[in-house]
């Protein structure tokens, strides 16, 4: 299927052979060719963030509004004083403060309750089933990112499409449709200090893999790709990037990371999906209120997804940012001043497509009798119903049914986190 | 029977059966499938002993000395703990983070976790078992064991990032697999059943029969590392499910849910003892499903462990087993997508044996398909494959240190560390993609400055010759050739153009193929 794909888009380049081109300027010249004519800073781009660790939504996204919480959280609740108030009944934590002013324009929206339909409080398997798209079976060997991409082919022209910030592949782009892993934009290509001795092994890599080198089949592609993607960003520049003026990334792997998805997109090289980790969410012991561990954590969230937003500037308009993390944490806090592996979490999604500025998803409430096993927040939403309708509604994908085999999100369920 | 009198023919003439071969095309092929790769003049060797009787010798491991590999060893101090002193370590170091995050968190920086020592050594261990499998692929003897314990981890994956598999793993690989690499079938799928890590790893350690009640207090039956402490209540089916899906009859074997849910019944109480009791097997009585079960024509009354011992004998023999398990075997062994002949010999020896893996083996190694022209160079090397062909081909001696392991993690196959039951592919589709290539040409310009095998040459072509010979097999294309050449056309240094031509033809096309 790889294959035919990658036939299929560099097929117009066969009748340039027998013209007697340099097989490597072929290459480029197809390339070229093959990229839509509309203009490529019209794309849609996802940008997620997995917070893994499980992060407690509902210190990140308050139900101020609900006397359990307080209750049930004496040393841990943030103070009403201090949540930054969205509709009178939820807030943000206070280190999300940055992040206010997209939810007054209305291109931020929390979704709360949301969640896997498995019970499972094990980090490894939530996550498993949060990136393979199949809650409860563990054998899927793709990841569903991957699955859109092997099934939406619009964007198959750029080795760019489909992007894990990190050095190694996630399962949730693990799969046949070619993506990267990346893990820092200016290291990418092959590593050699200087500049001409690098251009130079690049084309002796580049032509022992062309001209029939390589066979007909995934090397010959793969490699073609591979060294498209270093001259793409040859030309592109990373080391000169500098971000719209006055806007400053928060110190530490977030804002570095969201720095390079922010050059990337500019760039125009077709990025369509974008991936990157943010840990350190676990927190059994001492999470701290509105200051301390998570806040800490939040804060750097939150400035680097404001840097992020202001750095886009217009081309917003296009982006979806996502947050997700494999589930929440319990409701009452435990001996350790700390929250232990519950169920429900909340999400993040901002950008010029999201319909902002109101909580989604259905709140089950807090009391004993409305929680999962008696101690969690209950999930109202799957996860899949909000994935799905960004994949649809933002990217255009045509067919959920394979990326999540054994349900298919349909617009009925959609929560309207995406402007119709 | 055709098929076995052309394999006893070949073996008694010590000659491969493929025509089309010369006796040292066939011993490269041979040393590329069932050896991670030749050293420089290995395949000349071994056809001159008769690959058919290096073959054979390769079936017999316990034969074979392995003396060097047996002193490289014995740097690896995690070779010196057991699962218990192992277990002890890592509740030690688990304490030692906890304590260190709770001051973290009072003094409100929490920052100061970074590099806490007692789980980054553990996290070391970790990594020295990665190098042990790297060190023990470059440098053993035995081969073709070294192969099928590569294989059999991943056929029985079981992950090391999830909780107390970060202590239950060197065990499994020690005592578990590696001791059965080349034995039956049968035994290997019991010792993994019954192995700790995969207890743990596909959570049958907490599957317990519904309404069950342990007789001891419920600390017992909290594990590290997965945060909550909580009683298992019900079965689990996963173990169940990955055991008829992965393990054996495979994905189309003709099961249901209901067949998952009495094998679940069937293995609970196959659990796994505390961690200060050594952290080993254990059959709890107390949470056995003490009810009847039938699944797959077989009927299971109450027999306590027994149960489970049958049906995975009953498993291990099954048709759908056997073929599924042999046609994994040729898609490593002959081609991505094997074709029916060496499939169908496999099964047929399976059978025969009941599932001798040395007569499986032997029966591929036999088939006209292993040797036809259609197989010969058509798989692409994994990342393991890949860095160790070159390591050997080079004459790198691997060291202690987690280099090597990490350059593999890097080309996207970090050993150990697959999330998934499913292990990781085997076919081109895996592994080919551009942003591992252009990783593959660092690691082959990296693994350049190192290679002993390829001395300083002044003369170009000379030098393209000697590294076609050593590292190559003779393999290497007019293309490759003359692409190296004309690179080193205006390299005046003679030790700056060998890096560069072994780099170049380490990292090209040629080599990426076996």
């Amino acid at each position: 299927m790889t294959i035919s794909r990658r036939v299929f888009v560099r097929s117009g380049g066969l009748a340039l052979v027998s013209l007697g081109l340099d097989p490597l300027f072929l290459a480029r010249a197809v390339f070229a060719a093959g990229r839509p004519t509309g203009r490529p800073s019209d794309r849609p781009t996802l940008v997620c963030l997995f917070q893994r660790g499980a992060v407690d939504g509902l210190n990140m996204i308050v139900p101020h509004g609900e006397s359990a919480y307080y209750q049930e959280r004496p040393r841990i609740a943030i103070p009403a004083g201090d949540v930054v108030d969205l509709d009178g009944h939820f807030g943000l934590h206070p280190s999300l403060a940055p992040l206010k002013e997209l939810w007054d324009n209305k291109s931020l929206t929390a979704i709360h309750a949301i969640g896997s339909p498995d019970g499972t409080r094990s980090h490894f398997d939530a996550q498993d089933y949060m990136e393979s798209g199949t809650p409860g079976v563990k054998s899927t060997g793709d990841g569903w990112m991957n699955r859109y991409c092997q099934h939406d082919r619009e964007h198959a022209d750029t080795p760019f499409r489909a992007v894990a910030f990190g050095p190694q592949l996630p399962r949730i782009l693990a799969g046949s449709a070619p993506s990267l892993a990346i893990d820092d934009l200016q290291a990418f290509g092959l590593r050699v200090p200087q500049e001409a001795a690098r251009d130079r092994l690049t084309r002796a890599f580049e032509e022992l893999y062309a001209g029939g080198g390589a066979g007909t089949g995934l090397l010959a592609s793969s490699s073609r790709e591979g060294f498209e993607a270093v001259q793409m960003l040859k030309r592109a520049d990373p080391t000169q990037y500098r971000p719209a003026a006055g806007v400053e990334y928060p110190q530490g792997r977030l804002g570095k990371t969201l720095l390079q998805i922010a050059q990337l997109i500019k760039a125009d090289v077709g990025l369509e999906i974008a991936f990157a980790d943010c840990s350190g969410w676990d927190t059994h012991v001492n999470q701290g209120s509105s200051d301390g561990q998570l806040a800490v954590r939040l804060r750097e969230l939150g400035l680097a997804l404001a840097a992020f937003n202001r750095d886009m500037g217009e081309r917003m308009n296009n982006v979806v940012v996502l947050t997700m993390s494999e589930f929440g944490r319990t409701i009452r806090e435990n001996g350790n001043s700390g929250t232990d592996h519950g169920h429900a979490t909340a999400m993040l999604a901002l950008g010029g497509p999201v319909n902002g500025g109101r909580v989604l998803g259905r709140w089950p409430g807090l009391a004993v009798e409305q929680r999962f096993e008696g101690r969690d927040v209950a999930v109202t939403t799957d996860f899949r119903d909000l994935f799905g309708e960004i994949l649809a509604r933002h990217l255009g994908a045509t067919d959920l049914g394979t990326v999540f085999p054994g349900y298919t999100p349909t617009p009925s369920r959609f929560l309207g986190a995406i402007r119709g | 029977m055709p098929l076995s009198l052309l394999a006893t023919l070949c073996v008694l003439t010590t000659q491969a059966p493929g025509a089309l071969l010369t006796p040292r095309d066939s011993a490269f092929h041979a040393l590329n499938r069932l050896a991670y790769g030749a050293r420089p003049g290995e395949a000349d060797s071994v056809a001159q002993f008769g690959v058919m009787k290096w073959i054979e010798r390769q079936l017999d491991a316990d034969h074979v000395s392995d003396s060097h590999l047996a002193e490289r060893e014995r740097e690896f101090k995690i070779l010196d703990y057991d699962r218990g002193d192992l277990a002890t370590r890592y509740r030690d170091a688990q304490r030692e983070r906890q304590r260190m995050q709770r001051e973290a968190a009072a003094s409100g920086d929490s920052t100061r976790m970074r590099g806490a020592r007692p789980m980054r050594e553990f996290r070391e261990l970790g990594g020295e078992l990665q190098q042990l499998a790297l060190v023990r692929a470059a440098v053993s003897e035995r081969q073709l064991r070294e192969v099928m314990v590569d294989f059999w981890t991943n056929h029985f994956n079981v992950f090391d990032g999830k909780g107390a598999d970060r202590f239950l793993l060197p065990s499994y690989i020690e005592e578990t697999i590696r001791p059965r690499a080349l034995g039956r079938f049968e035994d290997l799928l019991i010792a993994t059943a019954q192995s700790p890590a995969m207890l743990f790893y596909l959570d049958n350690a907490k599957s317990v029969a519904p309404g069950s009640v342990p007789p001891f207090p419920l600390a017992a039956m909290r594990r590290g590392g997965q945060g909550v402490g909580q009683m298992p209540t019900g079965i689990n089916e996963n173990y169940a499910r990955e055991l008829l899906e992965l393990h054996t009859l495979g994905v189309d074997g003709g099961y249901t849910q209901q067949d998952i849910i009495a094998v679940a019944r069937i293995f609970t109480g196959w659990s796994i003892e505390q961690p200060a009791r050594g952290a080993g097997f254990v059959f709890r009585d107390w949470a056995h499903d003490r009810e009847t079960k039938q699944v797959f024509g077989l009927t299971f009354h109450n027999d306590g462990k027994d149960e489970g011992i049958r049906l995975l004998k009953f498993l291990a023999n099954e048709h759908a087993t056997m073929h599924h398990v042999s046609a994994k075997l040729c898609a490593r062994f002959v081609a991505d997508a094997p074709p029916d002949g060496c499939v169908d010999a496999a099964v047929a020896a399976w059978q025969r044996t009941r599932g001798d893996m040395r007569a499986v083996l032997r029966a591929i190694f036999t088939s006209p398909d292993f040797w036809s022209a259609q197989a010969v160079r058509s798989k692409v090397k994994t990342p393991l494959e890949f860095v160790v062909s070159a390591v050997r081909a080079a004459g790198v001696e691997p060291d202690d240190t987690p280099r090597l392991a990490q350059l593999v993690g890097r080309l996207g196959q970090p050993l150990y560390q697959q999330a998934a039951p499913t292990g990781y592919g085997e076919t081109e589709a895996h592994w080919v993609n551009s942003g591992a290539l252009l990783a593959r040409m660092n690691a082959a310009m990296m693994l350049a400055k190192e290679c002993s095998s390829i001395p300083t040459i002044a003369d170009h072509s000379q030098l393209v010759d000697l590294i076609d010979a050593k590292l190559l097999g003779a393999t290497m294309s007019a293309h490759t050739r003359s692409v190296i050449l004309d690179q080193l056309s205006d390299i005046n240094d003679p030790e700056q153009a060998r890096v560069m031509a072994v780099g170049l033809a380490l990292g090209g096309p040629d080599f990426q193929k076996q």
